[in-house]
């Protein structure tokens, strides 16, 4: 039986549960995970797992699961030996050898491997064939209990060991393991149903080592010691059902702290940090209440633990009633920096649990609502917590990120909808990654997802009010719950699961609105608004004109169409005033309220009611209006460029109360370097109610108007009595009060202004004199004694000052650096930075701030030629073993260096180091750093760039990264940033050996590098959409290669590649008998060779010879050929078939042909072939050491 | 001879005691007295008939006779401190040569002897000068409680004490400005003695001592130095603020918790305890009553084996 026949009977079935349909035509209910050892110095883990499964279908007769890098030993159906199939495409994504290199084909290959095993799909690693014996019993639907006993040996991705290599046993040397991965990457660690969308009831075991302790989801109910006394083993049972995926694990030396305010909720840390953790957790239970009380809903889990373990693969992790996090959150009583940073990370965890962990979401297009939300209560945390000012600065921030990055990269589009299934419609073809898998996407895309999901359910909430959000949440809750406490009804289990459907349902049962516009802009269609705006006062009508334009042509952007809100402050006060933006209506006239009349000495009321005295002598004599402010509550997702007057932005900064609007006026006034803006900034930099982020950006604002104002300007540099009034001693205006950072405020602005002030440069464009004697001063005198916080990130900012006033050193022809040749000031920061960095070994910091700060300033100085490049240092900080700050900080000095210096040496060191890195955060960040500030771009002349990178940088992300999706993703970031989506142009073109028979030499180089060229810019111009439009663009001048060009691209995608094919048909161009010649012509001609020339036409010989002598794939019998042919139907699906099949005749082309079935169900036996063929190869690939799996391997009867 | 030996001995022990006043003129008496007894038996030497000596030889005979005569003066000294005398006498020494199975009898007639060479007096050294104590200021008198017999007062000046003291620095500017190059001083030269001693890097190729930066060195459990605060801190953060004491003592207590397996259930419990004092006292009394899973003792394994399997 084959899934294809299970297909209809999967659309048949219908279950009681509103609109979810599970893909598995099984039902599990019940999960038992036993990890009866670990071993740490080997890094092995055994056991087994056990699901109870419910088959719905009666013709059930394979299983598949979800299953990576575990080795299965032995698979039992109650109780009796079924055999299995362990296959995963996504290992090694491109099997052909061939020398096709563009990211287009790799990354259609890789969507359609990892649908292949796509668990929401129904699919999986592992296929477990049905015992013939258990038929009878599937048909009468009878529970199926599977068991199997896996092992995992030194895995690479799932679960981290971190073993740190000293004296003492594993539990003294605070060695720990735990779970990690990117969304459901539970199967990376057991065998498992790994989906958000299918819930069960979970028992888990961990027999560990007696000194250890193994923490896991839901509730401890035992601990027993085993028979020697050596080792115990932790019970613990999770009721409320829960996905796979958000089952987690961590087993270390830790110290558990029981919550002295929940004692359901324990702390666990590694050895001798208890002092730290009792200070970072004491604070969460507020969290706690805060959202039990906005939720009116109780926390779902009847316990939480918080684990912080080192190495951790990203800060927060929430499971089911466990999270786990970074070691280095936690923080002492003394440092301020990252009190609210720990406090985000442990509120951001929290909300998860409600929104993520206990409800799930039913497929990957409605993760969006589970994001959204618990982003979203997470801001009103915010909000309660650090004040409405934080918030709204905060979403401004997370506004103008999003806008950045779609506006950069073409779009993120949170509910993408898979119909029809063709890659024409594909929604993000702009993007180099498919949207159709979270274990496609790219991490920064992701976290931009993220952000924009908590943006839009900010906009719902805009629409509908906050209190019917809120009650939208508790009723999905309490849903949830009412479903969770059934214990024996599985089916009422889909409840716990949210879809964007049934989100956007209660939304409008609650509220009684209609969001569906607001939906359909935001969520089903990608892009932000681009708004240009201008103003002019009509003093006849006393009107007030204003003109908004959008952009919606550029990538990213999309066209505006409702109501828009502006809010005009004139001299009587400030109105709102809602637009209609409509398709062509650019103009709106808005009628003012007051004349101008200001020789009337009155107070002028503001928004909030507040009444203040203005100097109104800068304003316009003939106009009323003071400032005018566009979408002030961001309920757009916008990026505004908006013309007023200098003066007007100037009152704006002074007088507006709210903190976006000031910050958005001390971006604009950079644009006006005068003196009254001059003096609107230091205003503000003074005013103690002023909110400090303001103050903090004012800074900075100023730097950049004193540079553009250094010819006329007058005093002393900018800022600098200003920190003397506020931070210097009375008596001696040079030396800096002893510290004391009681005032967080002004901490923040202590700490900023010096850096700010480094900013300012002199005539000859150096940093004055004056500046840096006072930033040495105010090292030199810094005194903390007496201070109760840390001065770390104090000092820290300091050197980051420091590094702010280098400015390029004078070179006279080309002349080495040297010690004598030492640029005076330069010895002095050199002298501070030396005392700094040695300093820190003797008595290091928190996080070690300033050892970062140092090594970031180091390279400022060899960056700017005052110290010879080296990027030795930088590679000595950055070997593991340091804090991982420093070998950030320090990776990025190398990264920026093999930029500058073009060094292929510390490049291979880079992705040596990705490679084989042990903490796989190191390892994400370098190609993130890479990809940020890569050596070189596509269309640039580059001496890296050549074949040898490009092959290493192909593999890395074929099969190299194939444990750790984000990894991978990151590796195809990379890729793309450095060659684009088509073919690297530093490769040689497989059709060289063609062309060079069409043309000479030299006329050979030239269109196919043009072409490429084009194609670059094209990509980023206008998106093609379509493959066939670009490919048919790169080669103009051979049909015949298109041809090629076309189905190595979209090969793994049956659709395309058949409506490409149907395209060709009426396409007079093309020869017709290259649509029949290719398969029979190869059987005959060239048998032997197929992957590197599927589709070719054999009319050319040399074209043929050409690749026969590169293809290097696997050989395909002649036999199978012949039985191929007959079984066909229409040449059409002959050809396809074949040139796939051909192509990948590696064991896990079975997948895709399983893919490609829905559409083709008239192949069965001609599939079967390939299974058995496949199963061979699997025969190969791996080794089974018990005697079970061998069983699995002789069983003949998988396909029948 | 054996007078002049004995003598010699009581000289050497003489200007021993003389080396108190004057250190430097040890050593003379020592090469002074071994360049005697090198005399002494060189002629013994030439007197039993050898016409040369290789110098080691000379210079063993030499150090047993140092030895012999050492041995017959600090035997002869203890005869005379048994019989509670202070100064040895004749017959102190008979005792010892008897005592050493040396025949006395022999000895006026060896003394005697014809072929005896007589060996010039060492010429006398300069007895050396005792300098002069600085003398400043009259010796005072006794008090008349004090008997006079009592040793004289020392110098004025080695107990006389004349206070002298700058007005103490209480400008700020000062102060600070103090400070602060002090404590760069101290970190300057801490760092650069460390760096002397350590391994370095250089940011110069051609030049390692200027600007020498300690060789960054990996740890094994990197985030516990980037962690914890440093005791330097601990001891600020005691000073400022007393309140925070409780986190202090937590450390010192520290390596109870790293403690294994079965007592660390209820070492937990009393982690847990010490931090009472933050919780309002009215949750005091349940504290003990806690019920959290992994405070629970660890159970003994059952008779049936895992049950989890079933």
């Amino acid at each position: 039986m084959t899934p294809t026949g299970l297909e209809p009977a999967r659309m048949n079935r219908k279950k009681g549960d509103k609109g979810f349909e599970s893909p598995r035509p099984y039902k599990l209910t019940h999960q038992v995970v036993c990890i009866n050892n670990i071993n740490f110095q080997r890094k092995s883990v055994v056991g087994f797992v056990e699901l109870t499964v419910f088959p719905t279908v009666a013709n059930l007769n394979r299983i598949k699961l979800s299953s990576k890098q575990c080795r299965i030993y032995r698979v039992r159906i109650n109780d009796l030996e079924a055999a299995f199939i362990y296959n995963d495409p996504t290992l090694e994504v491109c099997h052909n050898e061939s020398k096709q290199r563009n990211l287009n084909y790799f990354s259609n290959a890789y969507a359609a491997a990892v649908s292949a095993v796509d668990p929401d799909a129904g699919n999986g690693e592992l296929c477990i064939k049905v015992p013939s014996e258990l038929w009878k019993h599937v048909d009468e639907l009878k529970v199926l209990k599977i068991h199997i006993n896996f092992s995992l040996d030194q895995p690479k991705g799932g679960l981290h060991f971190v073993v740190p290599s000293v004296e003492g046993s594993m539990a003294e040397r605070g060695a720990h393991v735990f779970s990690c991965g990117y969304q459901n990457s539970t199967r990376f660690w057991f065998p498992c149903v790994d989906s958000y969308s299918e819930l069960c009831t979970w028992k888990l075991e961990f027999t560990v080592d007696a000194a250890m302790v193994a923490v896991s989801n839901g509730d401890l109910v035992e601990t027993v010691y085993t028979h020697d006394m050596r080792k115990k083993t932790f019970h613990y049972m999770l009721t409320i059902p829960t996905a796979a995926s958000n089952i987690s694990l961590a087993i270390g030396p830790f110290e558990i702290l029981v919550d002295p305010y929940m004692h359901e909720v324990t702390h666990f840390c590694l050895p001798q940090l208890l002092p730290l953790l009792k200070h970072t957790t004491s604070y969460l239970h507020e969290v706690f209440e805060f959202y039990e009380e906005i939720l009116t809903c109780r926390y779902p889990y009847s316990c939480f633990k918080t684990v912080f373990i080192d190495e951790a693969y990203v800060e927060v992790a929430a499971y089911a009633s466990m999270s786990i996090f970074s070691t280095n959150l936690l923080h002492s009583a003394m440092i301020i920096d990252e009190t609210p940073l720990t406090r985000r990370c442990l509120a951001q965890s929290l909300a998860q649990q409600f929104f993520g962990c206990f409800i799930s979401r039913m497929s990957w297009s409605d993760e969006w609502v589970l994001k959204g939300i618990s982003g979203y209560i997470y801001g009103l945390w915010m909000k309660k917590t650090f004040g409405v000012n934080e918030y709204r600065h905060w979403i401004k921030e997370e506004l103008d990120k999003i806008v950045a990055y779609e506006l950069k990269t073409g779009g993120v589009l949170l509910h993408p909808i898979f119909g029809g299934g063709k890659e024409k419609d594909n929604p993000a073809s702009h993007l180099h990654f498919s949207i159709k898998h979270p274990h496609t996407l790219s991490w920064e895309y992701y976290t931009m997802f993220q952000c924009k999901a908590h943006l839009v359910m900010r906009l719902i909430e805009n629409r509908i009010s906050m209190e019917f959000m809120l009650q939208v949440f508790n009723k999905l809750l309490s849903l949830a719950s009412t479903a969770s406490s059934q214990k024996f009804q599985s089916h009422m289990w889909s409840q716990m699961l949210v879809s964007t459907s049934g989100f956007l349902k209660s939304i409008s049962n609650v509220s009684g609105k209609d969001i569906q516009p607001l939906i359909k802009q935001w969520v089903d269609q990608s892009g932000v608004v681009k708004f240009y705006g201008s103003f002019a006062f009509n003093r006849k009508r006393n009107v007030l004109e204003l003109e908004i334009k959008q952009d919606y042509t550029s990538p990213g952007t999309q066209k505006y169409v409702g109501p828009l809100k502006v809010t005009v402050q004139e001299l009587d006060g400030s109105f709102n005033h809602t637009l209609q933006i409509e398709e062509n209506s650019l103009k709106h006239d808005i009628p003012c309220h007051s004349k101008s009349r200001r020789n009337k000495k009155k107070k002028i009321p503001l928004m909030n009611g507040e009444e203040v005295d203005m100097d109104l002598s800068a304003m316009d004599a003939d106009s009323p209006l003071l400032w005018i402010r566009i979408d002030p509550d961001m309920s757009v997702l916008r990026k505004v460029e908006f013309e007023q007057a200098d003066f007007m932005w100037q009152y704006q900064l002074r007088y507006e109360r709210d903190v976006v609007a000031q910050q958005e006026s001390i971006l604009a006034l950079e644009k006006f370097p005068t003196p009254a803006s001059r003096l609107a900034l230091t205003d503000i930099l003074e005013q103690e109610q002023c909110f400090y982020r303001v103050r903090m950006s004012a800074c900075f604002c100023l730097a950049k108007i004193a540079n553009s104002m250094v010819s006329t300007w007058t005093g002393p540099p900018a800022m600098k009595s200003l920190f003397t009034r506020m931070f210097c001693c009375k008596t001696c205006p040079n030396i800096v009060k002893t510290n004391n950072f009681m005032s967080f405020q002004s901490y923040f602005l202590q700490k900023t202004m010096p850096v700010a002030m480094a900013l300012l440069r002199d005539v000859h464009n150096l940093c004055p004199k004056e500046v840096l004697t006072f930033i040495l001063d105010l090292i030199k005198y810094n005194d903390n004694r007496k201070n109760k916080f840390s001065d770390n990130y104090y000092r820290a900012e300091m050197i980051d000052a420091l590094a702010n006033s280098v400015t390029p050193a004078v070179s006279v022809n080309n002349e080495v650096r040297t010690l004598d040749n030492l640029n005076p000031d330069v010895r002095l920061i050199l002298e501070e930075i030396t005392r700094f960095l040695n300093m820190e070994k003797l008595l290091p910091s928190y996080r070690h701030t300033i050892t970062v700060s140092c090594l970031r300033a180091i390279r400022v100085l060899q960056k700017n030629g005052h110290v010879p490049s080296d990027p030795a240092l930088f590679k000595s900080y950055a070997e593991y073993g340091h804090f991982v700050d420093i070998r950030i900080a320090a990776l990025e000095a190398v990264v920026d260096y093999t930029k500058v210096d073009r060094s292929y040496e510390e490049l291979q060191w880079l992705l040596n180091m990705i490679q084989n890195d042990p903490v796989p955060y190191v390892r994400h960040k370098i190609l993130n750093m890479l990809t940020k500030n890569p050596p070189f771009t596509k269309n640039m002349e580059s001496p890296l760039c050549n074949e040898a990178l490009v092959d290493q940088l192909w593999k890395l992300m074929n099969s190299g990264t194939s444990h750790d999706w984000r990894l991978r993703c990151g590796a195809v970031d990379l890729y793309f940033t450095l060659f684009g989506l088509s073919r690297p142009s530093c490769l040689p073109l497989p059709e060289l050996g063609l062309v060079l028979n069409l043309k000479e030499k030299k006329a050979v180089l030239n269109p196919t590098i043009i072409p490429e060229a084009i194609a670059g810019n094209q990509e980023t111009a206008i998106n093609p959409s379509s493959h066939a439009q670009l490919v048919g663009f790169q080669n103009p001048f051979s049909s015949s290669q298109d041809e090629e060009e076309i189905d190595m691209d979209t090969v793994h995608d049956s659709q395309a590649f058949i409506s490409h094919h149907l395209n060709m048909l009426e396409r007079p161009s093309t020869p017709g008998l290259s649509k029949y010649r290719p398969a029979s012509s190869r059987s005959a001609l060239i048998p032997q060779h197929s992957p590197g020339c599927d589709g070719t036409p054999a009319t050319k010989p040399p074209w043929s010879m050409e690749l026969a002598r590169k293809g290097t794939g696997k050989e395909q019998s002649p036999l199978e050929m012949s039985i191929l042919h007959p079984v066909a139907t229409t040449p059409l699906s002959v050809f396809s078939k074949e040139s796939t099949s051909s192509k990948h005749s590696d064991h896990h082309h079975h997948h895709h042909h399983e893919h490609k079935k829905k559409k083709k169900k008239h192949k069965h036996k001609h599939k079967h072939k390939h299974k058995h063929d496949s199963k061979e190869k699997d025969k190969e690939a791996f080794t089974f050491s018990s005697p079970a799996s061998g069983r699995s391997i002789r069983s003949p009867s998988l396909s029948d | 001879m054996a007078d002049t030996t004995a003598t010699a001995g009581a000289g050497s022990s003489g200007t021993r005691s003389g080396g108190k006043q004057s250190t430097n003129p040890a050593d003379n008496y020592h090469l002074a007295r071994r360049r005697t007894l090198q005399v002494v038996v060189s002629s013994l030497l030439t007197e039993a008939g050898f016409e040369s000596a290789e110098k080691a030889s000379v210079e063993t005979l030499t150090e047993m006779l140092q030895s012999y005569i050492s041995e017959i003066g600090r035997s002869a000294k203890s005869y005379c401190e048994h019989t509670a005398r202070t100064q040895p006498t004749l017959s102190d020494i008979v005792v010892t040569l008897v005592e050493m199975g040396f025949n006395v009898d022999t000895l006026p007639a060896y003394a005697k002897r014809s072929q005896r060479m007589v060996i010039t007096a060492p010429p006398v050294t300069n007895q050396p000068v005792t300098p002069k104590a600085l003398i400043a200021g009259q010796n005072r008198p006794h008090p008349p409680h004090i008997p006079s017999h009592f040793p004289e007062f020392p110098d004025p000046h080695t107990y006389i004490k004349t206070p002298t003291y700058r007005e103490p620095v209480s400008d700020y500017q000062v102060l600070r400005e103090k400070a602060a190059s002090q404590r760069r001083d101290v970190e300057r030269a801490l760092t650069r003695f460390m760096a002397k001693t350590g391994e370095t890097q250089s940011l110069f190729k051609d030049d390692v001592s200027t600007f020498p930066l300690i060789a960054a060195r990996p740890f094994t459990i990197p985030y516990l130095t980037a962690l914890l605060p440093s005791e330097l801190e601990m001891q600020q953060m005691e000073e400022t603020d007393s309140s925070e004491q409780d986190e202090q003592t937590d450390t010192e207590n520290l390596p109870l918790h790293i403690s294994t397996d079965d007592s660390g259930a209820e070492k937990e419990n009393t982690s847990v305890l010490q931090q009472n004092p933050s919780l309002p006292g009215s949750r005091n009394g349940e504290e003990n009553i806690i019920d959290n899973p992994y405070l629970r003792p660890v159970k003994k394994p059952k008779i049936r084996r895992k049950k989890s399997l079933s």
